[in-house]
């Protein structure tokens, strides 16, 4: 029996070892193989180069100079520079209203807290897809041009959703004998929410941020029915790249944006672990 | 009214004013029009008529408009696909999560959390760049045929990529933490005092997990399975780029009808079809597990 217990206590620790190894090993693939030489069979191992990086970020190489078509990285950077504004833009919105619907809903005792309470998770819930032709039909009958500004409000009403999440969890764990104390001690309601409240929920706000930014970069669904045609974002453009066929030069970016990703993500996610 | 209730309120509509105003705007206006939309009449060059027509919902269900065009099977058939290939992803999904999810539960809290972080990072990278990495690996010349054909194990390339199980398989690639983490709070909960009983009472190693632990830890199997089901019932990133052109399923549907066929009143009830089945699961597991379930499972 014990041979048996100390048996099935092996195998599932090897099987979750696998479990990671499923989710982390493709990620170190693509690592490697970006630094691939073969310029043709991306998966066969020819040498170790830089060029496909040198290439993207538009340095001149042998490649360039033999290849018959390039992906463009005037493109590409303007796509990069989309992103980074909508995300940017979209944080700063997602963040006021998410942490004031959250402070609102955790502070405030008022009729139609639950009703609110579902309509925000409700865009976390609902399948992508539905949500951005909902926002074409709407903008299109609004008679409102599709671009930058569409892609901002349209990325808003989920982001919105993310940002009173993590705050919302923050403030359930928050302590609230020091505001009683600062209220017992003489400061005014504001005073307390400035010296006591917003400290505490800072890393929550700047947490919910960082996700928030993240999750604008690499929103494809919803952004790809209310971009129109004249304004590509950096996802955008790699699904159109990868529906135009695959190229060295593809993981040379994917790795950039897993690096990007893996460095603000891990900031977002401490944030919103640490208690104190 | 004193003015400390006055002030409250004035602070209340401060909070929740603009809130109020963007999601009523932009997130339910836009839902209440698609769902106008879904029972209007196409018009002739990819507008909209403003006439009553169900018969958006007849091309899928079985009715439809005669004037038109006849009844195709083809719309019910991708429907009832999207719903086989979503069932099979929550089930491998499952399968994936579930014993990790003992495993994990049992360590010391550092490493627990550790775990839990690496589980939860690749939600925050690019879906695209994910998907992309089993195109590489998948694919005819990628790295699964290469390792097996130089090492002498098959004699000619397989097809792996543009199948359903590429899609399955990229499909709990991405939604691997949506699974875990509503499957991982329950099994944290659970009261290993009743397994030990139940194993010392003399009921078996399998009796006890089907009559304890399965029961114990079906609500966050049922979180997990409705919040993976969703998306992946609408999805159409993962087919367009693991399915090809071979493998249509809902999503990619939707996709068409808007961006190619121009015919939005149809493809808003096909996204309607879609919206309709997550609320009757949100509404089945709603009535079985209580309204908490819910807030567990949408909050992580």
């Amino acid at each position: 029996m014990k041979i048996l217990a100390t048996l099935a206590r092996g195998s599932l620790i090897a099987y979750t070892g696998l479990f990671f190894a499923f989710i982390y090993i493709p990620l170190v693939l693509i690592a490697v193989y970006s630094f691939n030489a073969n310029p043709i069979n991306m998966m066969t191992w020819s040498g170790f180069t830089t060029e496909w990086y040198a290439q993207v970020l538009g340095f001149k190489t042998t490649i360039s100079e033999n290849a018959l078509y390039l992906e463009s990285t005037d493109q590409l950077l303007q796509a990069v520079w989309n992103s980074l504004r909508i995300a940017a833009s979209t944080t700063a919105i997602a963040t006021v209203l998410g942490t004031a619907i959250a402070i609102a809903l955790y502070r405030f005792d008022f009729f139609g807290r639950r009703f609110y309470r579902v309509v925000m998770f409700m865009p976390m819930l609902m399948p992508d897809i539905v949500l951005g032709i909902a926002l074409l039909i709407f903008f299109v009958n609004a008679g409102i041009g599709l671009g930058i500004g569409t892609i901002i409000i349209g990325q808003c009403t989920f982001l919105i959703s993310y940002v009173f999440i993590v705050v919302s969890a923050r403030l359930a764990g928050m302590d609230r004998t020091l505001e009683n104390a600062s209220a017992d001690l003489g400061a005014n309601e504001w005073t307390t929410f400035r010296k006591v409240v917003f400290p505490q929920l800072l890393p929550g706000i700047v947490g919910g941020a960082l996700l928030a930014f993240i999750i604008s970069m690499d929103d494809l669904v919803i952004t790809y029915f209310i971009a129109g045609v004249d304004v590509t974002t950096l996802p955008m453009f790699i699904f159109a790249m990868l529906r135009r066929g695959i190229k060295p030069e593809i993981n040379a970016i994917a790795v950039m944006m897993l690096t990007f990703s893996f460095v603000v993500a891990s900031l977002g996610l401490y944030l919103r672990s640490r208690q104190k | 009214m004193s003015s400390l209730a006055l002030r409250r309120r004035a602070q209340l509509a401060v909070l929740l004013g603009p809130v109020s105003l963007f999601l009523a705007v932009f997130f339910l206006g836009p839902l209440a029009i698609m769902i106008v939309t879904s029972f209007l009449a196409p018009g002739l060059y990819g507008g909209v008529e403003w006439t009553w027509y169900p018969h958006n919902y007849g091309r899928i269900l079985g009715f439809a408009d005669p004037m038109f065009e006849d009844f195709d099977p083809i719309y019910i058939a991708i429907f009832l696909r999207s719903l086989k290939i979503a069932a099979l992803t929550v089930v491998a999904a499952l399968v994936v999560c579930y014993p990790a999810a003992f495993c994990i539960s049992r360590l010391s809290d550092r490493w627990k959390n550790f775990c839990l972080f690496l589980i939860t990072l690749p939600f925050f990278t690019s879906l695209i760049v994910r998907l992309f990495v089993w195109v590489l690996i998948l694919r005819q010349t990628g790295l699964v045929n290469e390792v097996l054909l130089t090492s002498g194990v098959i004699a000619r390339l397989l097809d792996l990529i543009y199948t359903d199980g590429a899609i399955i398989l990229g499909m709990v690639y991405v939604f691997i933490p949506f699974m875990f983490m509503p499957v991982y709070a329950s099994v944290e909960k659970l009261d290993w005092t009743l397994v030990r009983a139940s194993l010392d009472l003399g009921a078996g190693p399998v009796r006890t997990f089907l009559r304890i632990i399965l029961p114990l830890t079906a609500p966050g199997i049922a979180g997990g399975a409705v919040i993976v089901f969703i998306p992946a019932l609408g999805n159409f990133v993962v087919p367009a780029i693991l399915g090809g052109a071979k493998v249509m399923m809902l999503g990619n549907l939707i996709e068409q009808q808007f961006l190619a066929a121009r015919n939005w009143p149809f493809g808003s009830a096909l996204a309607m079809m879609v919206m309709s089945v997550m609320l009757v699961l949100l509404f089945v597991y709603v009535v079985v597990s209580g309204r908490r379930g819910l807030d567990a499972a949408a909050g992580q």
